[in-house]
């Protein structure tokens, strides 16, 4: 079944009332319900959000520093500390990636590690081996998974600083003078790869070949992922590639679902448990990574003002369904549409004239299309989010939050 | 080749006479110290110091260096000790890495075309592959110290792959972070597609690597090949700091070399030796002798930066002091023209630093000393490698921790 025609099918299932869904995912529909309720509710407030990432690091035993103290109290990191003070004042993104790790780490930074701790409890010891019972384990899970949802972390850091680089020869006037640029990347390239160096000590410490294999995968892929959205982003303004939604699949895939899914599988196979557990788990860090790649894509989509300057990706979720639903030339000929009416007011033009062009003939044009878009992507992540549910062995309470997770996170 | 030999045999006259300081066996002291760079300061002061009262004690010894180019009549002829024929070690190792990089580029399995080419740009066959040729050849020297099997095993074989990919990776940073322009003859990844784009090549030939060693299937060499990846962020960062004390100063710059370079022989060393043979004494031999050789390599490599021309190296000269590195001819020189400390400090950050450094350098016996230097490494890893069982290619270790001496390029 192609994509299209599964979303286009979906709605219908999930619209019904709840019996069709019950044959699908019967232990878990009650946590549905209830996140489905919590959604329309102010569940994106901040307060509402610690509440429940409290809720989780409670669940997983302690609070989720995941940048270990050793990490954080080595010589080389002060040194890089000393050496970001330096840039300040200059226009290296260094910095705003520094001031990210800073303020927002409850927010987005740790909660890849969360999640691989809480998948670690729900799946719990493996009834299979007996010997991993010799593991020190706290609060269900074992040290050896929390030192993988650290590397995890420690991966996704190293790659979030490398991502702002910039390239030396493409520097305007504005962004101050070449030696602090070029003192910015020597600065941001150490410290990426002093996390990476961390990182893979870590891995070889846990004395298993197959994680350190997933992990290192992982980050091959992450890299190639962030390669990818380089490209794609630096000719932001001109035109969308020719891809569809399954090429915007394997790419995001890359760039946001690796990491999860193959650190969920790692967890598992920390604690010896098989292939089709491995499997579960994967496609459950998987899904749960696109989703949130997925939601934020919408973002500018639902937001009640459109006519914000809130900036969309051409390569975004939505646009690709779109272009995929138009034709590749009715796109092309509305864009450059758009484009003529001035490129500041971009998003706004394009919204309009697509909608104007809408056959389904809503009154407000821009609303129209953003709701239809919005459809097919909420299809999309309502899809991935039924596979997740899937999962046969969460117990009810940690499915509960970590469906909150879910659901604030997007 | 020919050449090679010659210049091997050119530099074995150093070693008579170099054995007839005795007292204290300063080669030992050399290797003591290194295996406790991190932790022991206090042996470092001394050492600098032996080093300095030695090179003056024996002024003639650093003239029968490379710099002599006179023939040496009273060449000692090695060629007997193991009964074998030395022949090239570099023909030798590459008996088992025919296809290397053909194999190096089998890792990097990448749909992308751009970051596909940019992830195998330095994997074009012209290096100069010092690090697999030692790997293999070590492979060997152990195994047949073991059980009398020269054959090489295919982890063995990986090893020198990843050994040969983690230096890449590290090249490819290094270039960006010292914005460097040209390298192996070539332009560097970060001068064509720029800094954003050779970061990640570099991240990505580092995730190869370790994809390919996590597949030998053996935790304790993932171990050893990890500590390369560890020292080689912590000696970039020990490149960024630089000492006031003169003798700390040297110390730093020796445990740098060791971190930036040696680490990733020594430890590959190791790791075959892991592979082919269950005994920890014949690990450290591996060890000892890749260390050894490897700080050998780099403080060569720094004598060359001042004395070679570019066209040779592939890359531009004084560029350490370009960089404000201050490398071992500077910190020997220094010794003589005190003046250069101020230099030091602000790392030749003034107009006419870098030309003043060098030409002070030139004039002093810096070069000299560092070769000196570089000539008790050597001889201390010949002293290792040699507790091995003779074999063809123990020998060509030895002979290339000579021609570690001799290179000019």
């Amino acid at each position: 079944m192609s994509l299209r025609q599964r979303l286009f099918r979906l709605p219908r299932n999930l619209g019904a009332s709840g019996s069709p869904r019950r044959l699908w995912w019967s232990p878990s529909l009650d946590t549905i319900s209830l996140v489905g309720s919590w959604r329309g509710q102010s569940s994106r407030s901040p307060a509402h959000w610690n509440q429940v990432v409290s809720e989780a690091e409670k669940i997983v035993g302690y609070p989720t520093s995941f940048m270990s103290l050793r990490c954080l109290l080595s010589d080389e990191l002060s040194n890089i500390a000393m050496q970001v003070r330096k840039l300040v004042g200059t226009q290296h993104p260094l910095l705003t990636t520094a001031r990210g790790l800073v303020y927002d780490s409850r927010h987005n930074l740790q909660l890849r590690g969360l999640v691989v701790l809480l998948i670690s409890k729900a799946a719990g010891p493996s009834s299979m081996k007996a010997s991993c019972q010799n593991y020190d384990m706290v609060s269900g899970i074992y040290s050896c998974q929390r030192s993988l949802a650290e590397i995890t972390e420690l991966i996704h850091t190293a790659l979030l600083v490398h991502r702002g680089i910039v390239n030396l020869n493409e520097l305007q006037s504005s962004d101050g003078p070449l030696k602090d640029m070029q003192f910015g990347n020597k600065i941001a390239i150490l410290s990426g790869d002093f996390l990476l160096a961390n990182a893979c000590n870590g891995l070889a410490l846990l004395q298993n070949t197959k994680v350190v294999e997933l992990l290192a995968s992982a980050l091959m892929d992450l890299v190639q992922g962030v390669y990818h959205e380089n490209s794609t982003s630096a000719k932001e303004n001109y035109i969308t590639d020719d891809i569809g939604i399954s090429t915007w699949k394997e790419q995001t895939f890359l760039s946001h679902g690796a990491l999860l899914a193959k650190s969920c599988q790692a967890a598992m196979e920390l604690a010896k448990h098989g292939a089709e557990v491995q499997d579960m788990a994967f496609q459950y860090g998987k899904h749960m990574a696109m989703s949130h790649k997925i939601n934020s894509d919408l973002q500018p989509f639902i937001k009640e003002k459109t006519s914000d300057s809130t900036t969309f990706h051409l390569n975004s979720a939505p646009v690709v369904l779109h272009q995929e639903f138009l034709g590749r030339d009715l796109w092309i000929k509305q864009i450059g549409e758009a484009q003529e009416k001035g490129r500041l007011d971009y998003a706004k033009a394009w919204l309009h004239s697509t909608g104007c062009r809408d056959s389904r003939g809503y009154s407000q044009p821009a609303g129209a299309v953003g709701s239809r878009r919005y459809e097919h992507a909420h299809c999309l992540r309502t899809y991935f989010f039924s596979t997740k549910l899937r999962l046969g062995n969460f117990t009810g309470d940690l499915n509960f939050v970590a469906c909150q997770i879910y659901i604030l996170w997007n | 080749m020919a050449s090679r030999w010659w210049r091997w045999r050119r530099c074995c006259s150093w070693r008579p006479p170099a054995r007839s300081p005795g007292p204290g066996s300063p080669g030992r002291a050399g290797a003591v110290r290194g295996a406790r760079l991190r932790a022991d300061a206090g042996a470092q002061v001394s050492y600098f110091n032996l080093v300095k009262s030695l090179t003056s004690a024996f002024p003639n010894m650093y003239s029968i260096s490379r710099f002599q180019h006179t023939t040496s009549a009273a060449c000692c002829c090695s060629k007997t000790r193991s009964g074998e024929k030395y022949t090239d070690p570099f023909k030798l190792g590459w008996r088992d890495l025919k296809g290397l990089y053909e194999d190096i580029r089998k890792e990097l399995l990448i749909s992308t075309t751009e970051l596909k080419e940019m992830s195998e740009y330095y994997f074009d066959g012209k290096g100069k592959a010092f690090r697999p040729i030692i790997v293999v050849l070590m492979a060997r020297a152990c195994n047949s110290h073991h059980d009398n099997s020269r054959d090489v095993q295919a982890s063995q074989r990986s090893i020198a792959l990843i050994a040969e990919m983690i230096h890449t990776a590290s090249l490819v940073h290094d270039d960006v972070i010292d914005d460097a322009r040209s390298r192996r003859g070539k332009h560097t990844v970060n001068k064509i597609w720029g800094e954003k784009k050779a970061v990640l090549a570099g991240d990505l030939i580092l995730s190869a690597a370790s994809i390919a060693l996590a597949r030998i299937g053996n935790t304790t060499v993932i171990s050893i090949l990890t500590q390369v990846i560890e020292d080689l962020v912590r000696g970039e960062f020990l490149q960024l700091g630089s000492k006031e004390n003169e003798n700390e100063r040297f110390a730093h710059y020796l445990e740098k070399t060791f971190k930036k370079t040696a680490s990733l022989i020594a430890n590959s060393c190791k790791a075959v030796s892991v592979l082919g043979c269950p005994d920890p004494v014949v690990h450290e031999i591996a060890y000892q002798y890749g260390k050894n050789v490897g700080i050998a390599f780099q403080l060569i490599d720094d004598v060359l930066d001042f004395t070679s021309c570019s066209d040779q190296m592939g890359k531009p000269t004084s560029a350490d002091l370009k960089l404000g590195l201050a490398t071992g001819p500077v910190l020997f020189a220094c010794q003589q023209f005190p003046e250069m400390n101020a230099m030091i400090m602000r790392r030749f950050s003034l107009p006419g630093d870098v030309d003043r450094a060098r030409q002070y350098v030139l004039q002093s016996d810096g070069v000299q000393q560092t070769t000196y230097l570089a000539q008790r490494y050597c001889h201390e890893a010949v002293r290792e490698i040699s507790k091995l069982r003779p074999s063809p290619e123990r020998d060509a270790l030895i002979q290339l921790s000579e021609i570690v001496l001799t290179r000019d390029k």
